[in-house]
């Protein structure tokens, strides 16, 4: 049974080893390399770049919509210190997406390096390549460009079969049928059904519906986007780029520049932060093609102006819903539409959209029919990509709202209402099977699932009464309750896929090379701590190197909260095959059948105890001492899942309004997630406090602002506040008890379920207070007060 | 133009142009543990000491550090060696790139402050932001560390 | 930042022949140098002029131009004198490392629309001694659309006074999206509403209406925060629109009178 000191705050980090069976994990190690990155360690790409590299200076488009008509970079060049100023005209004409995604993409190939056409303001025109960053900018200052410009389209919702075609150009192409129309303004679209919706509405006793919005929002993570290139001694295409996904990088680069992938060499230094931001290529085909353009090493790193102005945000959406149920509660019907904007190009278009639906309506899975449809529209905006939360944040804020919504409308508690229909253990959804991410989707039963426990302890934990969710604190101080559920996914089931390499070294340590990709997270250490698990060892004697084309195992990288599921399973596999190994390698010294030899912490014995060897005798032996038996001990395994076991969170939000300015503040939020077994519970618990507070601003403050000409007016971190440290009151975070049998020793995923609630949880609070439902994202004070002001107009 | 000023304690010259602002030149100079996350005065990354007064080195023209003592984290590593084991036993640390600019506002906050309460925390460091760990973990652990530092 | 020179007066005097003889650009804190849109040919660092202190001298108090945020939010002779006025216009405003930068004089003379402090100091009823041009009231600086960047050399307040600062912001690290002050001081009420979003204004039928008892009554105060909301003008902008601005000002300015009549 769940022990109650389990993840509260100012509990001892150890607290969560209530089982005794294990030693690394279920442990809250240190992150190994915190350290060193506190005390400002060169680590992160643009620490790294050679002092003499060229650094790069992007030229960018003023207009939301222009064709190039010509480009006169004779006065840049002509500056002294200028390398070259590279347009489309020196681009190969090679279409590929930007999007991090595995292979066939499930994004539309409707980007070139370079292009005639720009479609956003920030598109990139030109790059100019200097001695230094003065000379870059003063040259890109310099280079004169004549546009055409062309009447430019914002709205997403007028999008679709809008006389304004944003992606008019031939060669542009789907990898596989994802509903790509580009003459129709169409990215992606798809559509299912389950069961006939429209009659499982027509006998439903209670029906409610909406449509809400949610906004684009910014990643925002500290570490602007850099990347540095040279070519090695053998003329090989080297760059280091602070990227979540290194083989997909140099996938596209390879594509991007039409060279073979062995000439591309992909180093991932440490990363200051992604969630998703840094799941696509957006600033290494630049450096690279300076690099071979000139022979010369290469630097970019972006501005924060660059970042928000030509990097991604989340996708931006309309989701209509109607929910039907009996009149005791029981869903009948879910019926979900969507309309997405995916910007001017079509990065994670199908993917994010579809995980709105995939990632959502497992959640009620006793409802009799379901249905899940949309597009995805070109604008003439900043692209969107991947972002934590993944499209689920954006359905689960329009369902969990709408559950409150039938909640009322039955006049029931809202909680109560959920329990009565949401997923359970041993239980399956049909939308697994019939919803992939851009493909069909995989059966499963969900084996581990604890969301009953996570609604009733945040019930406990925020003092939920469903008689009293809104209250006069003091005058003029509005309280009130309300709260979401939601579950998220554990890497994307035989699409995926993550290998580890381990090697004993000389002196008795390990050496675990891994694909999978540390953007802060802490996956270097959560992955040593489970090869130290298997293999019985102190994490101190796991040398996690992390991750690099050349030197590691393949890993398709740190997305779709995958890394300890799918990169984790790799590592126990291929750490339970090293202790195979060095068994058979200590029985055949000791001259016993493999079967004979013990192992325990670091040491070997067999022959009742007579003969023993340790690891560091054993090193020196297999690499020295043994003659012709000499050899390195060294195994690489891989995984894929079988499924996408989801993590489950339920958020408890108490808010209090100020009746005269509509200012919201978050007092206290109460989050349980099932996570599965936490490999690093206080990494688990960073996570989950790190993604409710970016779903607070999603909620709050964040939102992606344009002029009507379509320049971007939150481009600075001044125009585009994030929380700080004094915005919420508490964030206090549980972690159930819990075990994946899929998962390494239990584990699921923690990376992208914190995010999730948030919105709807904060909106349905708002509801509560107000009784008045607030359909649009962010929830901004003005809307805040016009609702609190028609409840005191009868 | 060539100027002069003390970085952690050492002399050192730096040709710097009148535009150029701090963090620029300490990162060409190599003090690379200055990190630079905003350009525009709001993230706290580039936070360097100036005289032993936290500033804002993205924002600070370059000229005027001239003959004065700027300190990096790399100027107070011992102690926030110390601070770090705080921050990474809670696992607050994350993607680290906010660290080196945050362990100069908690110096800086303990000179000024002893025993400083968690409000009075939250808004000393409140210029500092992080976008991984929502602060609480980061809360947690310097609290603990302040109490056991103002302990001595 | 593009800066051709970047000259270093050491006296008043000095600068201010850099400025109005030479068209220098007069640079104090510095932190909003980057938003400039055009290189500068000549810019003038303020910083080593002594104008950093806070004076006591009997009649009134003394800000020297280059005095930072930081140094008026912690200035024990400030909060002897006017209360926790000044900690509560300027203790939000992003972080102790910018506060450490931003200085009083460079905010007055940039006339920011979004600036706390200035609404504050309108509110104080502050004057402005500008170098070689004589003193001036902040409303009219404020006012006056002036094209030549004046050298402000000190700022000054009243001996004594109460004062009160209210805002609203969005979220924590954001600029106000409407700032309201009410100051107390020689027997008679000023109230200034800023970031409007543009520059602080005073509120004078507000201010006629309070008259000069130190503790109105509630209906006074109230009648006040209604004239100032309807007097008060108001526009959108990323932040809020005008409409919001003007709903929620009547709640501030009640709020920073009751505050200072408290």
């Amino acid at each position: 049974m769940p022990n109650d000191e389990r993840g509260r705050p100012g509990a001892p980090a150890t607290s969560l080893s209530s089982d005794k069976s294990f030693s690394a994990v279920r442990r809250s190690s240190p992150k190994i390399d915190g350290r060193g990155l506190i005390l400002g360690r060169p680590a992160y790409t643009d620490d790294l770049a050679p002092p003499n590299a060229l650094v790069l200076r992007l030229v960018r488009s003023p207009h939301a919509f222009a064709r190039i008509l010509s480009i006169d970079a004779s006065a840049a060049m002509a500056l002294p210190g200028v390398a070259c100023v590279l347009t489309w005209k020196d681009c190969p004409r090679i279409p590929y997406t930007r999007a991090g995604q595995g292979h066939p993409e499930p994004s539309p190939r409707d980007k070139f390096i370079l292009d005639e056409y720009v479609r956003y303001v920030g598109d990139e025109v030109a790059v100019v390549a200097a001695v230094d960053q003065r000379t870059a900018e003063q040259a890109a200052a310099l280079v004169r460009v004549e546009y055409e410009k062309l009447e430019h389209l914002l709205d997403f919702e007028k999008a679709v079969d809008a006389d304004v075609i944003v992606h008019p150009e031939s060669g542009i192409r789907e990898m596989f049928p994802i509903g790509f129309e580009p003459a129709r303004n169409i990215a992606a679209a798809y559509g299912m059904e389950i069961g006939d919706v429209e009659a499982e509405l027509a006998r439903s006793e209670v029906r409610v519906e909406g449509v809400w919005r949610t906004q684009a929002q910014s990643h925002v993570a500290l570490e602007p986007h850099a990347a540095f290139s040279y070519l090695d001694l053998h003329g090989r295409l080297t760059v280091v780029s602070s990227t979540q996904n290194p083989w997909h990088t140099r996938r596209l680069l390879g594509l991007a520049l039409g060279i073979p992938l062995k000439g591309i060499h992909v180093v991932k230094p440490r990363i200051g932060g992604g969630f998703g931001g840094k799941q696509h290529v957006h600033v290494e085909p630049f450096a690279a093609l300076v690099t071979l353009k000139t022979g010369k090493p290469a630097r970019i790193a972006l501005s924060r102006k660059e970042v928000f102005e030509s990097t991604f945000t989340r996708h931006e959406m309309r989701v209509s819903l109607r929910l039907g149920a009996s009149r005791e509660g029981r869903l009948r019907a879910i019926d979900m539409r969507i309309l997405s904007n995916t910007g001017a190009y079509g990065e994670h278009a199908l993917t994010t959209f579809m995980v709105a639906g995939s990632k959502t309506l497992p959640l009620y899975n006793k409802a009799a029919a379901v249905r899940f449809g949309g597009q995805v529209a070109y604008t003439n905006k900043v692209s969107a990509g991947a972002f934590r939360g993944y499209g689920a944040i954006q359905g689960l804020f329009a369902l969990e709202s709408a559950m409150d919504d039938l909640a009322r409308k039955l006049g029931q508690d809202p909680v109560a209402l959920r329990r009565q229909n949401m997923i359970k253990e041993g239980e399956t959804s049909e939308v697994f099977r019939i919803m992939g991410e851009g493909t069909e989707g995989i059966a499963m039963t969900v084996e581990s699932c604890k969301l009953e426990y996570c609604v009733k302890r945040g019930m406990e934990l925020s003092g939920w009464d469903p008689k009293r969710l809104s209250w006069e604190e003091a005058p003029g101080k509005i309280r009130a309750r309300g709260m979401a559920i939601a579950m998220q996914g554990s890497g994307i089931p035989l699409v995926d896929m993550g290998s580890a390499r381990i090697e004993l070294q000389d002196g008795g340590s390990f050496k675990l090379h891994v694909g999978a990709t540390d953007l802060g997270t802490g996956s270097d250490t959560i992955l040593a701590q489970i090869a130290a698990e298997e293999l019985e060892v102190p994490v101190e004697e796991i040398t996690v190197y992390s991750s690099d084309t050349d030197h590691t195992p393949f890993d398709v990288g740190a997305y779709a909260s995958s890394t300890t599921y799918v990169s984790g399973s790799a590592v126990q596999r291929a750490a339970r095959k090293m202790r195979e190994l060095l068994l058979e390698t200590v029985a055949a010294k000791f001259g016993l059948p493999a079967g004979e030899v013990a192992y325990e912490r670091g040491s070997f014995s067999g022959a009742g105890g007579t003969k023993k060897l340790g690891l560091e005798e054993l090193s020196f032996d297999t690499l020295y001492h043994d003659g012709a038996a000499m050899r390195t001990l060294s195994v690489t395994e891989s995984f894929t899942g079988h499924k996408s076991p989801p993590p489950y969170m339920a958020g408890f939000v108490e808010i209090e309004i100020d009746a005269e300015t509509g200012k919201l503040w978050v007092m206290d939020y109460v989050a349980v997630a099932d996570t599965g077994n936490p490999i690093n519970p206080n990494l688990v618990r960073i996570q989950l406090e790190g993604g409710i507070m970016q779903g607070i601003g999603m909620a709050l403050c964040e939102k992606v602002r344009y002029t009507s000409e379509g320049r971007l007016l939150t481009n600075s971190m001044m125009s585009y506040p994030i929380p700080t440290r004094e915005e919420v009151g508490r964030i206090r975070v549980e972690i159930a008890d819990s075990y994946e049998p899929s998962g390494p020793f239990g584990a699921k995923s923690a990376g992208e379920i914190g995010i999730d609630t948030p919105p709807a949880a904060i909106g349905n609070a708002i509801f509560n207070a107000t009784g008045t439902r607030l359909y649009s994202l962010p929830f901004e004070p003005e809307a805040i007060l016009a609702a609190l002001a028609a409840r005191r107009d009868p | 133009m060539t100027i002069a000023f003390r970085v952690n304690g050492v002399e050192e010259r730096f040709d710097c142009s009148p535009g150029d602002m701090l963090s620029d030149l300490l990162r060409s100079a190599g003090h690379v543990e200055v990190k630079k996350g905003c350009g525009t005065g709001n993230c706290g990354a580039c936070t360097v000491l100036l005289d032993g007064k936290p500033i804002l080195s993205c924002s600070f023209l370059a000229l005027r550090a001239e003959g004065r003592e700027v300190t990096t984290v790399r100027g107070i590593e011992e102690e926030a060696a110390v601070y770090a084991a705080f921050v990474t036993a809670e696992g607050a640390d994350q993607c680290g790139f906010c660290g080196p600019g945050l362990a100069l506002a908690v110096h800086a906050l303990r000179s000024e402050k002893r025993h400083p309460s968690e409000e009075e925390i939250r808004s000393y460091l409140a210029g500092n932001l992080c976008r991984c760990s929502g602060y609480a973990g980061q809360l947690r652990a310097i609290a603990k560390y302040l109490e056991a530092a103002d302990a001595e | 930042m593009d800066i051709q020179t970047l000259a270093r007066p050491r006296s008043i005097g000095e600068a201010l022949e850099l400025i109005q003889k030479k068209g220098g650009v007069p640079v104090a804190g510095g932190v909003w140098l980057k938003m400039h849109p055009r290189p500068l040919a000549l810019a003038v660092d303020l910083s080593g002029l002594g104008l950093e202190y806070i004076r006591d001298k009997g009649e009134f108090i003394e800000l020297g131009a280059m005095t930072t945020y930081r140094e008026l939010e912690t200035s024990s002779l400030l909060a002897e004198r006017f209360g926790p006025a000044f900690p509560a216009a300027l203790g939000r405003i992003v972080g102790v490392q910018l506060r450490n930068m931003v200085t009083v004089g460079g905010t007055v003379a940039g006339k920011y629309g979004f600036s706390d402090l200035n609404t504050l100091l309108m509110a104080l009823g502050a004057r402005l001694a500008l170098a070689g041009d004589g003193e001036r009231e902040i409303e009219g600086f404020f006012l006056d659309a002036g094209d030549k960047p004046p050298l402000i050399e000190k700022i000054l307040l009243p001996a004594r006074g109460r004062a009160a600062f209210e805002s609203m912001r969005v979220s924590g690290g954001d600029f106000s999206v409407l700032n309201a002050s009410a100051a107390y001081v020689d027997g008679s009420w000023r109230v200034a509403l800023g970031a409007r979003p543009a520059a602080s204004r005073l509120c004078r039928e507000a201010m006629r209406l309070l008259g000069a008892e130190p503790r109105p009554a509630e209906p006074q105060v109230r009648a006040a925060a209604r004239a100032a909301q309807e007097e008060g003008s108001f526009s959108g902008d990323l932040r809020a629109s005008a409409e919001y601005r003007r709903t929620i000002s009547a709640a501030l300015v009640e709020r920073a009178i009751k505050e200072c009549a408290r």
